[in-house]
């Protein structure tokens, strides 16, 4: 029985012509979406070695392949393109609607090339069932993804969901996010935060993407029967499990500071004093007095891990306020109040910024003596600086390597000029593997292994592992917070399509898209000589018997070599 | 006799063993048994008040314990598995 989505088409969008046309979508890519598409795009279609800031650089939205269909936490997007933060391949993906909005349109990617003459013009992208179309948008320029929000939904059908760019993209740097709105349509609050996507956006005078889906339903399967069964079972199997994550993942702060992976002060210590406060329990004690509470960030989510955040009167304030952000700016950082940080991840949902880079180029500040360790106040005036595009607000708008060379610091934790995330390499040595051999730098949803009892012959493997179950998931459209396998995914692959996926089919297809990004990146100039972490990884230790990343070389290339799959690469969890 | 499952986050105590056998007793004694053969363990798994930690789940042949069910007894082929959240976001 073969079968499933057909008649699927590509959108090209043009923005030195501001013009778009719609190709077929070829068949044989029929199970590429999200990241494995978007680097296959690139690697045929953008010149690794452009400026990422100039025309020729591409960017890519790309859905999963189960986007749109009823598969449960299965809309996500990847946003790809050459990231001017690492200078090689990136693909950082996002919850909301918008992806499920363009796969039920059966648009399986945008693909956005050139750049308007006029750096000062801005544009939008208008995709609904009558049609593709570029609008001119200047009276949006410079607009906070908020009110940004706001405007278009007061312009378009309430069903749309909106991309966007805040002023950070638009001031091209290098830390800016791409902004999904959630569920509701309402908030810009979803976001492709790592590599600086924002700026590709923002450099091309692309201010927003608006999908209107109408009255589309659900993508049919080629074998309903087989994918409604596996829906039903894989949900009420999720909704019987522990739920790990339906207090949020700011519920795991206590966890990563018991491992000592819950940086403080620039990384110089591996636990804050200050997890109590920081610890999400606070956030959900502040549901009953305040309202908030947990929902699914899009349409179909059964892991409902996004806390909606309210103020002391009872007024929305941001959502979702995760694990990392809390990590990134507020232990990094010295800050000791969620509050705090609530306010700081609103500023950079605003400004458009990814939270873990601009917290750990703020800590790169304080580290330097230049701003006090725990001054929230100044860090909330700092994001309004960068909107602004001062000297030192681009610097922190460019990241932590941009912000140690504007103050004059060395001390910089980051892998291919990508800050560290919380997890860190020091006690979680073969989740420091991923971050010296990915394709993306240092980046914990590339392959995380929270497990700080591996013995050094076992991190190649397990780094290698879980680069290629996440590979496979963030092409899938499935969350990683869901934490399918392998078989999972090809289950439901061959229940879409009608046809048998193999085992050796998705190993395959999770290796060919780690070979095509770090193609990409060779093309751009990176060698085996990249494949490292900053010197402060290697010199200052952390952990309770104090450890520095001290993994050979010889591990680390391990890690790029590919490996026989065993058992345990198709019943691994992706965890992100 | 019993065998209790460590997930990954906390085999650094056991030094990356993902399952420690211990003698028939109850949950709390053959969560201690492994803490006397691979120590600092059972901080991650207890809080001070000797209750499971809030982001700890426990399960018992595959069913969920309640948390003030610690004296429930193992014996034989039981598996007590510890579950930890860990995700980044």
């Amino acid at each position: 029985m073969a079968g499933g989505p057909s008649g699927d088409r590509i959108i090209y969008v043009d923005m030195t012509s501001q013009s778009a046309e719609v190709r077929d979508f070829p068949a044989e890519w029929k199970l590429l979406g999200g990241r494995a598409l978007s680097a296959k795009i690139l690697l045929a279609e953008c010149d690794p070695a452009c400026d990422p800031l100039g025309p020729d650089n591409v960017l890519v939205m790309a859905p999963g392949v189960l986007s749109g269909t009823a598969a449960p936490t299965s809309g996500r997007i990847s946003i790809g393109g050459k990231s001017p933060l690492t200078g090689g391949i990136k693909e950082a993906n996002a919850g909301g609607n918008p992806g499920q909005h363009l796969m039920k349109l059966g648009f399986r990617a945008i693909v956005v090339k050139g750049q308007p003459a006029d750096a000062d013009a801005r544009y939008g992208l208008e995709i609904d069932g009558d049609g593709v179309r570029v609008v001119a948008a200047d009276e949006y320029k410079g607009l906070w993804n908020y009110a940004l929000c706001e405007r278009l939904h007061g312009r378009y059908p309430k069903e749309s969901s909106f991309i966007s760019c805040g002023p950070a993209g638009e001031l091209r740097l290098a830390g800016a996010s791409v902004a999904c709105t959630d569920q509701d349509n309402r908030y810009p609050a979803r976001h492709a935060a790592r590599g600086g996507l924002g700026a590709v956006m923002g450099a091309k005078g692309l201010k927003f993407v608006m999908v209107d889906p109408g009255k589309t339903s659900a993508r049919q399967p080629a074998d309903r029967k087989a994918f409604g069964a596996l829906c039903k079972q894989y949900t009420k199997d999720y909704l019987a499990g522990p739920q790990m994550f339906k207090t949020g993942t700011s519920s795991v702060v206590p966890v990563a500071n018991m491992l000592h992976t819950f940086p403080y002060k620039n990384r110089t210590e591996g636990q804050s004093p200050d997890a109590q406060t920081l610890d999400g329990a606070r956030i959900v004690e502040s549901f009953e007095e305040r309202g908030g509470g947990m929902h699914n960030c899009m349409t179909g989510c059964i892991v409902k891990c996004s806390n909606v955040v309210h103020d002391a009167e009872g007024n929305y304030k941001t959502s979702a306020l995760e694990f990392e952000t809390l990590t990134l700016l507020g232990a990094n950082c010295a800050v000791s109040s969620w509050e705090d940080v609530a306010d700081l991840d609103r500023l950079c949902d605003e400004v458009g910024l990814d939270t873990i880079e601009t917290g750990a180029a703020i800590a790169v500040l304080m580290d330097s003596g230049q701003m006090d360790w725990g001054d929230a106040p100044a860090m909330k005036a700092l994001l309004e600086e960068i909107a602004k595009g001062t000297d030192r607000g681009k610097a922190i708008g460019n990241g932590a390597v941009a912000t140690g060379k504007y103050a004059k610091h060395g001390r910089v934790p980051h892998a291919k000029g990508q800050a560290m995330p919380a997890w860190d390499p020091r006690p979680l040595k073969a989740t420091g593997v991923t971050y010296c051999t990915s394709p993306m730098g240092a980046d914990h949803t590339a392959g995380l292994i929270v497990n700080p009892g591996l013995q050094p012959d076992q991190f190649a493997w397990e780094s290698q592992k879980a680069q290629i179950v996440n590979a496979v998931c963030d092409s899938s459209g499935f969350c990683q917070f869901l934490q399918p396998t392998m078989d999972d995914i090809r289950g439901f692959y061959a229940a879409l399509y009608g046809e048998d996926v193999s085992r050796e089919a998705i190993h395959d297809q999770g290796w060919e898209c780690l070979e095509d990004e770090w193609k990409f990146n060779s093309g751009a100039g990176f060698g085996d000589e990249d494949d490292v972490l900053s010197e402060p990884m290697l010199k200052d230790p952390i952990g309770a018997a104090p450890t520095v990343f001290d993994v050979s070389d010889d591990i680390v290339r391990a890690a790029k070599q590919r490996m026989p799959a065993a058992e345990d690469l198709f019943t691994t969890k992706a965890t992100g | 006799m019993p065998v209790v499952i460590v997930p990954p986050p906390y085999r650094g105590p056991t030094g990356g063993a993902a399952e420690v056998k211990v003698e028939d007793g109850s949950v709390r004694a053959c969560l201690e048994a492994v803490e006397q053969e691979h120590p600092g363990f059972l901080g991650q798994v207890l809080d001070g008040g000797g209750q499971p930690h809030r982001f700890v789940r426990l399960f018992v042949n595959g069913e969920p314990l309640a948390s003030d069910a610690l004296e429930t007894a193992l014996a034989g082929d039981d598996r007590l598995e510890i579950v930890a959240a860990i995700a980044g976001g």
